[in-house]
Order: structure tokens, then sequence, then C-alpha cells
């Protein structure tokens, strides 16, 4: 693609996100919505293929469906509360269905379907942008709004997801529907506070955004998409196999990796608020996402993976430099002792 | 307790810095230091505990352990040399490296004073293990061991963080230093049964319990040696610590809730013992008698009296250092033969007669012969149960005789009787292997002289 139109489209991405998160006034936000969705369609169909169109069209058609679900409850809530600006929303109705809007935008159950389909047809770049910048719109509207959340509806949502996202995720092979998984059950775990304390929403959100990316990133660098290809890199980068290790724990949550403080700072704020089943309920089923990382662990850094005698002479055309891959790393697993440091979340 | 701790995290820059021909021995050589200085730890002049800060304290129940676990180190480097020496350099780094980052976690795991940091750093020494034991275990069914592992431990600690930050809720905090003073009596209802079952879930698979054992066996015998050292001496132990720590603050209910597992553990012991007798493979026989002493452990914490403490304290510390010592037995076997079988290996005492010195040490302590701390621990055991409920003395006595049997029936199958005509081309004992022998009978011996150190907080 011409370097200039993908900047301008990228800036686009950028500003409605922005726009999105800095109104007061509800048509700017479901404009910012629609500035989003219109110039990612670009970024996601970067190779011209069958399958990225059709990740694209799905993509396209369930976040436009969302769209207007936002609006319909936008319009219901103008008529209830008479005012535009962004405060709680006034009407019950209004609440449940801007809540199922904004979950068919994160990609919550039952709402999840698009997750690893739209995933897994498009390049991994574009499904990094798409599992991370994409979820921070939705997730700001979510915290502003978090007052008049219906609590049955969300906690269903989230618990669902987590379910679904680590049932889901046990039949994959292909990286890329791993990580959609991932990020429907991650949403289930930010989903499931936001009423009762948003900061840590937003705690789990940088935590898990910081590990994708770097899970991500590590895939670029070998440039694999499949648990076989993901299992060769014992033979190019070694190296790479104990960061693929690390970040994979991280991600399902053992301590004393950072990637367990959200949910310890989660479990804590749920059993404050007297709900003990949920989060033990929560953290079990947590349990299946680790299952599956494990098995990615196992076939890349803690066995050597069958290869043929010449993988290790591989050809590299260009060594991809990553500069942002190792203080991503150190972010997402040295992290814990930092756990006071929440406070500047508020 | 930094003076520990400190030390034992740059053990990490002293084996990436070192020579090749230097890691082993700078390595070993500073954690024998280090396991020198947490000694003068067992010097409790009271039963108070010894509080270094607000975050670590030192108890005369935790004292002996964190003994155990330094002065383990060095015995896990020199057991390790010999399967490690094919390997590159990186690799052998690599493990020192997970065998310091294990002892860290292990060390702040004992010495913690607020139970969340207890509960992060539990699992923390989850992490180093599970990496020992699929990384440089020998047969594929170390990946399924490893799985085992790791999913029975977290399962059973999970619902653990949760009745622990509930608890927090109720008291306000969960240093352990204020509890002890703060205690009140858990009143009786659903959610306290609920709350006693969730803290002890996970201490009970540690240890583990019998239902709940089938991790063990398969962990021991995938597990590289050090691996297995580490795993038996220590980390079932930190079962018995928790459970020690948290029954202080479950009362009155552990004297009904405790039934069904005392039941368990009492049946357990026997079953695991009676499996014992059937072993072939020589790993797999250590790993269930260690399920078998654990349950005895077990039995003694449930019923709380001040005896039984004390026995389960020495049980954990004599089962450690003979567990991990005939694991370093059956692993010089099994670098000798490449094979756990027993059979395979017999009649060694004619070619190898000093290693089978050692091995007749080993199972003698194994079968709590008089004078060691293994009699003191299980006699203890054994005679509060006895006042706690007459009969339990049929199965106690049982499990004594079966244990016996198949200690027996360990040393003789390797020992005694004709040597197989295949192994007499086998190397003879390396002065490591004696020395590793020696530093594991020696404090085991020494103890006997003197085993109030290891009799935990209830002596009086």
């Amino acid at each position: 693609m011409n370097p200039l139109i993908f900047t301008t489209i990228l800036m686009t991405v950028l500003l409605g996100t922005m726009i999105v998160m800095m109104s007061s006034h509800w048509l700017m936000i479901w404009i910012g919505f629609e500035m989003n969705l219109l110039a990612i369609i670009p970024i996601l169909m970067k190779k011209y293929n069958p399958r990225t169109m059709e990740a694209s069209t799905k993509y396209f058609l369930t976040q436009a469906t969302a769209s207007m679900l936002l609006m319909m409850a936008i319009i219901i809530n103008l008529m209830h509360s008479g005012q535009w600006t962004i405060t709680k929303v006034f009407n019950p109705t209004a609440s449940i269905i801007m809540t199922s809007a904004l979950a068919m935008k994160l990609g919550l159950t039952p709402f999840h379907f698009w997750v690893p389909e739209v995933t897994q047809g498009i390049s991994l770049t574009s499904g990094l942008i798409l599992l991370t910048w994409q979820k921070l719109a939705p997730m700001s509207i979510l915290y502003q709004i978090s007052p008049s959340i219906n609590l049955n509806i969300l906690l269903t949502m989230a618990v669902l997801s987590i379910l679904v996202g680590g049932w889901g995720g046990l039949n994959q092979t292909q990286l890329r529907k791993i990580m959609a998984y991932s990020s429907i059950a991650h949403m289930g775990w930010m989903t499931a506070v936001l009423v009762y304390s948003p900061t840590l929403t937003m705690l789990n959100m940088l935590i898990y955004i910081m590990m994708t990316l770097t899970m991500f990133m590590l895939f670029i660098q070998s440039s694999s998409t499949t648990t076989l290809s993901l299992s060769h890199t014992w033979n190019k980068t070694p190296l790479t196999t104990t960061l693929i290790l690390i970040t994979l724990l991280s991600m399902g949550g053992l301590p004393p990796l950072s990637g367990f403080m959200p949910k310890w700072m989660i479990i804590q704020e749920l059993t404050k608020n007297s709900s003990i089943i949920l989060p033990t309920l929560m953290a079990i089923m947590a349990l299946l996402n680790l299952y599956f990382y494990m098995r990615l662990t196992y076939s890349t850094s803690l066995t050597m993976f069958p290869s043929t005698n010449n993988m290790k002479m591989k050809w590299q055309f260009e060594t991809k430099q990553i500069t942002l891959l190792p203080p991503l790393i150190v972010m997402s697993s040295l992290l814990l002792p930092l756990t006071p440091m929440l406070s500047i979340l508020d | 307790m930094l003076k520990i701790i400190i030390p034992t995290i740059m053990l990490m820059p002293l084996t990436w810095l070192s020579k090749k021909n230097m890691i082993w021995i700078n390595t070993t050589t500073y954690s024998l230091l280090i396991s020198l200085i947490s000694l003068s730890l067992l010097n409790q002049p009271s039963n108070n505990s010894l509080n270094f800060s607000l975050m670590f304290f030192s108890d005369p129940l935790s004292a002996p352990l964190l003994v155990l676990t330094t002065w383990l180190l060095p015995l896990m480097l020199m057991a390790s040399q010999h399967h490690l020496s094919k390997e590159p350099l990186i690799r052998k780094k690599l493990y020192i490296t997970m065998l310091t980052m294990l002892q860290t976690f292990l060390i702040m795991t004992f010495t913690a004073t607020e139970l969340i940091s207890f509960y992060i750093l539990f699992e923390a020494t989850l992490v180093p293990t599970l990496i020992i034991i699929t990384r440089w275990g020998n047969q594929t069914e170390r990946l399924n061991a490893g799985l085992y592992f790791l999913f029975y431990t977290l399962m059973g600690s999970l619902p653990l963080l949760v009745a622990l930050i509930s608890i927090q809720n109720l008291t306000g905090s969960l240093n352990f230093l204020l509890i002890q003073y703060w205690n009140q009596a858990l009143p009786d209802s659903w959610s306290n049964i609920f709350l006693w079952l969730a803290c002890m879930m996970a201490f009970m698979v540690k240890m583990p319990l019998y239902g709940l054992h089938l991790w063990l066996p398969k962990a021991h015998v995938e597990a590289p040696i050090a691996g297995s050292m580490v795993l038996a001496a220590i980390l079932l132990k930190l079962g018995g610590y928790g459970m020690l720590r948290i029954t202080t603050m479950l009362n009155p209910q552990t004297s009904f809730m405790a039934y069904p597992f005392l039941m368990l553990s009492l049946w357990g012991m026997i079953m695991t013992s009676s499996i014992c007798l059937r072993q072939t493979d020589l790993k797999s026989l250590i790993a269930y008698s260690s399920v078998s002493h654990m349950a005895l452990v077990i039995v003694a914490v449930l019923i709380q009296t001040p005896w039984s403490y004390m026995g389960a304290t020495a049980l954990m510390i004599a089962h450690g250092l003979t567990s991990s010592m005939l694991f370093c037995l059956a692993n010089s076997n099994y670098e000798r033969t490449h094979s756990r079988t027993m059979i395979l290996a017999r009649g060694l005492q004619t070619l190898l007669p000093l290693m089978a010195a050692w091995w007749l040490l080993a199972s003698l302590t194994n079968l709590a012969l008089p004078p060691s701390i293994n009699l003191i621990g299980e006699l203890f055991v054994v005679m509060s149960s006895f006042s706690w409920s007459n009969i339990t003395i049929i199965l106690m006595g049982a499990n004594i005789t079966i244990t016996a049997l198949y200690s027996l029936y360990m040393l003789i199958t390797t020992q005694r009787g004709k040597y197989t005509h295949h192994i007499n081309s086998i190397k003879p004992s390396f002065t490591r292997e004696n020395a590793l022998m020696a530093l594991h009978m020696t404090p085991l011996l020494l103890l006997s002289l003197n085993p109030k150190i290891i009799l935990g907080f209830t002596y009086c």
C-alpha cells in the first residue's frame, strides 16, 4: 500500500478512537466509532485475498450492527433524559441495549462468534491492532456508563465469556484463533469487575494489551501462524522460546508474573463485595486458558520439537528488528511487585 | 532474612558469569555457605517468633524447614552434575538458574509473614519445578506429569486465594503475627464449612492426600534427580507447613471437618504402603512411600494436639532427608543402568559395598529405626492418634509393619543376592556420590542427638 495512504488510514483509526474516548456528546461518540470502523477495513484487507475479504465483511457487519444498536440506545437515552451529555444512562432499556452493543464491539459472549473468524482471516499485524487497539474505545464507553449498567446482564456475559474463551481455545492449533479466544476470556475478566471497581478494568486492560502485544510481536518475529511453525523457533532463535514461555505463563495468570496481578486484584475486589462463588468459578475457568497456553509452551519451549536437519540453516532474508519487544517482555512478566502503584490509575 | 535471600538471588549472576569449568564448584560452595548462615536461625530462645522485619519472620516451625531447604541446594547441585555433563553450557546454567529461583521462592515462602505473600510465593514455586520436570526429564511421560502437577495444585489453590481474601475482609489483616492474637472461634455455618475446605484443599493436594495423590508418582518419576529431590524433600512439606499455619485460624471447625480427611489419610497410608510392595519401578516405590509418610503428617496435623504437632514437624524434616537420600541412591542406579526397574540392578553389594552401606542406612531410617528422628516423628504421631482414638493403633501398627516390609524389600532386591551378569561393567561409585550420601545422612544421624530443634513450636 502506498505509505502516505497507509499513514492517513492509520491516523484515521487512531483519531476515531481518540474521538470516542474524549467526547462528551453521544453523537460524536457514534461518529468516532464509525470513523474507526470505516478506516480499519482497509487495514484488515492489507493482503487482497478471499479470506481477508470474508473476515473484513464479517467484522464490518457485526460492528455496524453494534453501532446501530448504540445509536438506538443513545436516542432512547435522549428521549428519557433530554440531553446528549455522557453521564450514566437514564433508562434501563437503553442501558441494556447499550451494554449489548458494546459487548458486540468487544466480542463478549453471546456476541463472540466473529472474533476467532475475523482474527484468523487477517494478517498478524492487523490482528494485533484488532485485538488491542480496537478494544480501547468500547471499554472507555463502558467505563463511563458503569454506574448504570445492569449487573445481572454484565456478569452473565462476563462469566460466559470466560467459559467460552477457555473452552473454545482448547481445540485450536492456529495461533491467531488461540489469541482470539484468549481475548474473549480476558474481556470477560475485565467486564466482570466493571461495576465494582472500574479502575481494575483499566488495570486489566493495560496488562492485557501489554501481554497481547508481546505475544503478537513474538509471533511476527518468527513469522509463525500455526503451532507447528512456532515449534520450529528453537532452531532459529532459541532465546525466543524462553520469552514465549514467560509471556504465555504470564497470560495464564501464574504468579509471580505480572499476568497474575489483574486476576488477583479482581478476585480481591469481588470478594470484598461479598460475592465469593463468582471469583472462585472465574479463577477455575481461567485454568482452561492455562491449559492451551501450556500446550503451546510444551511444543515450543519445553521440548525440542522434531524438525529436519536443514532447519537450522534457514536463510533469513531480513532479520526483523522489533525494538519495542524487550521492554514489553520485561513489563509483561516482572510487574507484579509494582502492584501498589495501582493508585495512579484512579 | 535478607542475609539469606540476597545471596541466594545473587547465585544466579554467579552461574551466568562463571567460567565453564567453575560453574559447579562456585555454585555448590556458595550455596553451602548460605546454608551455614541459615543454621544460626535454629537458635530459638523462646517460643515467640523471631521477627526480622514486617515481611519475614522465623519461628521454631519454619526454622528447621528453612535449614533443610538451604541444605538441600548444594546437594541438588552435586547430584545433577553427572546427567548434565553432556549438555551445552547454556543449558547447564539455565538448569542451575531454575534451581536457584526455586530456592529463593522456597526461602521466602517459609519465612513469609503475610499470608497472601505466602500464597503468591507458594504458587511461584510451581513454575521453576514445572520447567525442570518438563524440560529435563527423560521420558515422554514427563509432559503429562507436568500437566498433572500444575493443574492439580492450581485447582486446589485458587479457592485458597479467595478464602484468604475473605478472611482478610473479616479480620482486617492477614499478617500471621497479628492473627495469632486476634483469633476468634469460627462460627458454625455452611459458608464457614466451605471456607475451611477452601483453605485446606490446597495443602491437601500438595501433601498429597490419598485421593488426590495422582500427580505425585508421575511427577517424581519423570523429574530429573534435582527435581525429585526438591519435590520430595521440600515441596511436599510446603503443604504440611501451610496446614500447620492455617489450622490456627480455623478452629473449632477442624474437630468435625477433619473426619473425612483423617479417614482418607489413615486408609491411604496403608494402601500406598501396600502398593509399594508391588512396584517394579524404583523411583515409583520411593514416591509412594512419600505419600504414605505424608499421610501420617496429615493425620498429625488434623488431630491438633501438642504431641502430634511435634511429631508432624519432626517427621517432615526426617522424611525430607531420607526421601531425598533414597532418590539420590535410585539415581546412582539409574545413571549406571539407564533403567529404573529394580530387578535389573540386583546384588549391588558385591560390586559397590560402600554404596550398599548407604542403602542400608537409608532403608533403616525409612522404616523408622530407633533412635533416628524418623522414629521420633512416627512415634509421637502414633501415640497422639492412639489418644485421639484407640482403634487407630491397629492401622498405625499395620502401616509400620508394611513400611518395614517394603523398605527391606527394596534393600534386599537391589543389594543382596547374586548380581546380574550385565552389571559387572558399571563404573564404581564416585566420591561425589559418596559425599552426597554422607551429607544426607550426617544431619539425620546428628539430629537424633538433639531432636528438640526440630520438634516445632509446641515443644515445652
